[in-house]
């Protein structure tokens, strides 16, 4: 226990932040976020900018158009349009100008631009989580001011993850609607076999080989895929219409396509041992928590952390920790921890009960302390399950590829000969092809689900995802009397 | 069809085989192994009484050597890799190297001993179908001897009570030992070589397997449905002809050892049935015949002279057994327009070609590729066109130029201007004709085929 002890300083940033910071600790007159929509534009010829009066409303609008108008849109165009476009997005940003105004009123300058970008997979998402990152650095410096700098904390949390999940929805919107089409186009080539089929057997009820009952079979089987078809059809629709929604677009834009088919399957998949220090670092909704704590502590008059105690050992409990400290005092050398477990393992600041005014307040800093570790526990095991999902349906979807289909198409290959031989017959020839479609499907479906894993990678690092932050309120609730 | 070289080579490989016999000593004779499918020629006598002897299509004959008055044979029962036909190998049980294995022939009177080494997994017997012999010589596992376990050799010894033709199979696990292809001919000459003497003597093996369509192995438990119906393991159009020289007397000796009959049908001539597994018939109880069904388990032998020069057609009567693997549930195709279904199918499989419409005959005419292992159902080509046959199906061919004891391949007969059937090029005469009758079909309207104009499919 007492090598998981680790007094940290400074919150670690990503680089293109902590550029920004000057060595004093003050604030630069335009923070990072210049600097990160300069870069991404140079890097990318991409930028997202947060509408703020009518002539970037028209700038959109028109890189909208050029953006979707006619054309059939890659995932990363359909993030890009949600970020520019997502009215939903646009009001999360107003909510920070907003607060940031008041704050602004209280003498601080800061006019935060959100440059956001999309583009290839992989920098996409290394850029959206360094936007984030940004809104929490920025929030880390304002930590120690009032109860004006808490909004703005609040509504630029709120920004970030509005923004990240934006990008997520949209992304799984796309993969849904590409996928949706790829299962409409097989189930179409499975309908073409059917019927068929369904003409042979009519054909030969009327040379009289075949009796009525046989017929039928064989034309309901074409009816039901019939049916199958255009419940897929529909589904696909829907799935585009969702993608619709997320975009924001409307009228003339509406006019684009999403591909029939999903991207293939990557080569190899990244290896990620630390996406659990990854996550921990890079969760947006864990450190904006934390810095709620540490206002929560300001507000009850905890002033000053005298250590840090991981989310590991806090479970443990308060006695187990002083006597840690205790200890720590006569032994410093025992404090040496190897970075590998530093980066896993997720500081939680600690303050000296001994100043504190009350036991009542003491006990209220627990309680929201074990309810961050509770959640920085989560947010480890939604990480590894987003990485168990990622290699997990790799493998799966590569089986599908690699085993299951080559067998199909064996199975097809080696039909069409014993048919050719006359030892089997034209039914069971489509058979085995309608079954080699279903395969397929089944196929798609296995592949459908890796790229939503690999998009729940993303959101599994950097936020946005489907669980709840909810620590918003905390501050709110404790912080306003004290 | 076996060339005039494949002979001289295979008479040269046995050389070696005869030269041993003379000079051996006491120890057990040597085991020659066959590794060829094709006709091997007529093996004469290395010592003791003279005979003519029989030629054994897509088989061979086993050498003897004398010892001290017993002729003695070695049999080596064992796994083989049989070619039933060109590209299609069947991984069976038999004897020395082939199934079935080598014709054994001998003379009335002679004293036989065969030595018998199984290695095969399991135990195995000899019967000698249709012998005399001391019961204990029978070779019924269990009944008569004990089994021949795994790497154990017995030895058999009886002499030849009578001439005739005979069989050997196993009598231990029997139906999947026969299964597996173990069988063999044994002819007994007669001691007078005066007696029933023929110019051309020939011996066949009918039996059946079941081996689906690019596998190699008998499915043994099959009982009724086999796909490959042989005579001595091999199908048409890999079934060496049986040449004759014009004017020649010719015995053919046929066995059935599958599990139905086969009434074995000879073109162009009517022939005399001389002889059953239970000896000569004698001349007054012979009847004529075209076609001579053999019982299963039993043997028939048939005689005529050949005077009618040409390619008579020899074969099984039951049409299937002409026949190559084919699959019984293939519907009847005639009269069906694939038209705009090949169109369809064509577009999920490009390779598809539409087949049976007018009949099954496209399939002898089209060669398409079909699974590994597998001989079409139908096949052979001869100078006029496909023969759309396979299986039990042979030629006779019988040849003025034909040399004595020359059993090659004499080809395609010539046949003499103005003797094969031509077509008619004239006028034909109308013919009568009934007033048209209404048709009526049993085809189901399509109607629930089409789906709703609302499920927005691209239509047809
Ligand atoms: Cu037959």
């Amino acid at each position: 226990m007492a090598l998981l002890l680790k007094r940290v300083a400074v919150v670690t940033l990503p680089l293109l932040v902590s550029g920004c910071v000057s060595a004093d600790g003050g604030f630069e007159p335009q923070f990072g976020f210049d600097r990160v929509s300069q870069e991404t534009t140079a890097k990318l010829g991409k930028e997202t900018v947060w509408i703020q009066d009518r002539n970037a409303s028209g700038h959109v609008r028109s890189r909208v158009r050029s953006l979707v108008q006619n054309k059939t849109i890659s995932a990363d165009t359909a993030v890009q349009v949600a970020l520019l476009n997502n009215r939903g997005l646009q009001a999360a940003y107003a909510e920070v100008g907003i607060a940031t105004s008041d704050l602004w009123q209280e003498g601080l300058g800061v006019n935060p631009r959100i440059g956001i970008t999309a583009s290839r997979l992989g920098v996409a998402r290394t850029i959206e989580g360094v936007i984030s990152a940004n809104i929490v650095s920025l929030i880390t410096r304002e930590r120690r001011l009032d109860a004006a700098a808490a909004k703005v904390a609040e509504a630029q949390l709120g920004s970030v993850e509005k923004t990240l999940a934006v990008a997520a929805e949209a992304r799984t919107a796309w993969i849904e609607a590409a996928s949706a089409w790829e299962q409409v186009a097989y189930l179409n080539r499975a309908k073409a076999s059917a019927d068929a089929a369904a003409e042979l057997a009519s054909k030969l009820g009327g040379t009289g080989a075949m009796t009525k009952a046989d017929q039928a079979r064989e034309q309901v089987l074409y009816a039901e895929l019939t049916g199958r078809t255009a419940e897929a059809r529909l589904a696909a629709r829907l799935a585009k219409e969702r993608l619709v929604r997320v975009m924001g677009v409307y009228g003339q834009e509406l006019d684009f396509e999403v591909p029939n088919t999903l991207p293939n399957l990557p080569r190899n998949v990244r290896t990620r041992n630390d996406i659990e220090a990854e996550a921990l670092r890079n969760r947006v909704d864990l450190r904006l928590a934390k810095i709620e704590l540490e206002a929560l502590a300001t507000s009850y008059g905890l002033t000053k952390a005298t250590r840090y105690v991981s989310d590991l050992e806090l479970g443990a409990g308060l006695e187990v920790e002083q006597e840690i400290t205790e200890n720590e005092d006569g032994s410093t050398s025992k404090k040496d921890v190897t970075s590998g477990i530093v980066e896993l393992a997720f500081e939680i600041p600690i303050f000296d009960s001994g100043q504190a005014r009350l036991r009542k307040a003491e006990f209220g800093y627990m309680r929201a302390a074990n309810l961050l570790a509770e959640k920085a526990v989560n947010v480890r095991s939604e990480a590894r399950s987003a990485y168990q999902a990622y290699r997990s349906s790799y493998d799966i979807a590569r089986h599908y590829r690699s085993s299951v289909l080559p067998l199909r198409k064996l199975i097809e290959d080696e039909g069409l000969l014993t048919y050719n031989g006359m030892i089997t017959n034209t039914f069971d020839l489509l058979t085995d092809t309608r079954e080699r479609i279903n395969s397929t499907t089944q196929s798609l479906n296995a592949k459908r689900a890796f790229w939503l894993a690999e998009a729940g990678l993303t959101s599994a690092i950097y936020g946005g995802g489907e669980t709840p932050s909810g620590s918003g309120a905390m501050v709110a609730d404790a912080g306003g009397d004290e | 069809m076996v060339s005039r070289r494949a002979f001289v080579g295979a008479g040269a490989a046995l050389a070696g085989v005869a030269a041993w016999s003379k000079t051996s000593a006491m120890s057990l004779p040597d085991a020659p192994i066959m590794e060829d499918a094709s006709t091997q020629p007529p093996l004469a006598p290395s010592a003791g009484p003279d005979y003519n002897p029989v030629v054994t299509p897509n088989g061979w004959t086993l050498p003897f050597r004398m010892n001290n008055g017993w002729k003695e044979f070695h049999l080596i029962a064992e796994p083989v890799e049989r070619e039933m036909g060109e590209g299609m190998t069947a991984y069976l049980w038999g004897y020395n190297g082939q199934s079935p294995g080598p014709t054994i022939e001998c003379v009335e009177g002679d004293k036989v001993r065969i030595f018998v080494t199984n290695r095969l997994p399991e135990h195995t017997t000899i019967h000698w179908h249709g012998m005399l012999l001391p019961c204990g010589m029978d070779g019924v596992g269990g009944l008569t001897q004990p089994h021949i376990k795994s790497g154990k050799t017995f030895v058999y010894e009886f002499v030849m009570q009578k001439s005739g033709t005979f069989m050997y199979h196993p009598h231990a696990d029997e139906m999947l030992q026969m299964a597996m292809g173990m069988m063999g001919s044994f002819v007994v000459h007669p001691k007078d070589p005066t007696f029933m003497p023929v110019d051309r003597d020939f011996v066949f093996l009918l039996s059946a397997y079941d081996i689906d369509p690019g596998t190699y192995v008998p499915r043994v438990m099959e009982m009724t449905d086999f796909n490959m119906w042989t005579m001595n393991t091999r199908v048409f159009p890999n079934i060496d002809p049986l040449p004759i020289g014009l004017n020649e007397r010719a015995r053919v000796r046929v066995g059935n050892l599958t599990m139905t009959n086969h009434p074995i049908h000879m073109h162009g001539y009517d022939f005399s049935v001389t002889c059953t597994d239970g000896g000569w018939v004698r001349p007054e109880a012979r009847w004529p015949e075209v076609t001579i069904d053999i019982p299963v388990g039993a043997m028939r032998a048939f005689e005529f002279d050949a005077h009618v020069p040409g390619d008579w057609a020899l074969h099984c009567h039951k049409s299937h057994h002409t026949m190559n693997a084919m699959g019984h549930d293939v519907p009847t195709f005639i009269g069906v327009d694939k038209t705009s279904v090949a169109k369809k199918i064509r577009q999920l499989q490009p390779d598809y070609m539409p087949m049976g419409t007018k009949g099954m005959a496209d399939m002898g005419e089209m060669s398409m590729p079909i699974p590994d292992n597998t001989i079409p159902m139908m096949t052979g080509w001869g100078q006029f066109g496909p023969l759309e046959m396979g299986g039990m199906f042979t030629v006779v061919k019988v040849r003025e130029d034909l040399a004595k004891g020359d059993y090659s391949d004499p080809g395609e007969y010539e046949h003499p201007p103005g003797t094969v059937a031509y077509e008619w090029t004239g006028e034909l005469p109308m013919a009568a004709k009934a007033p048209d009758a209404p048709v009526k079909t049993g085809s189901l309207e399509q109607k629930s085929a089409t789906p709703a104009k609302a499920s927005d499919h691209s239509g047809h």
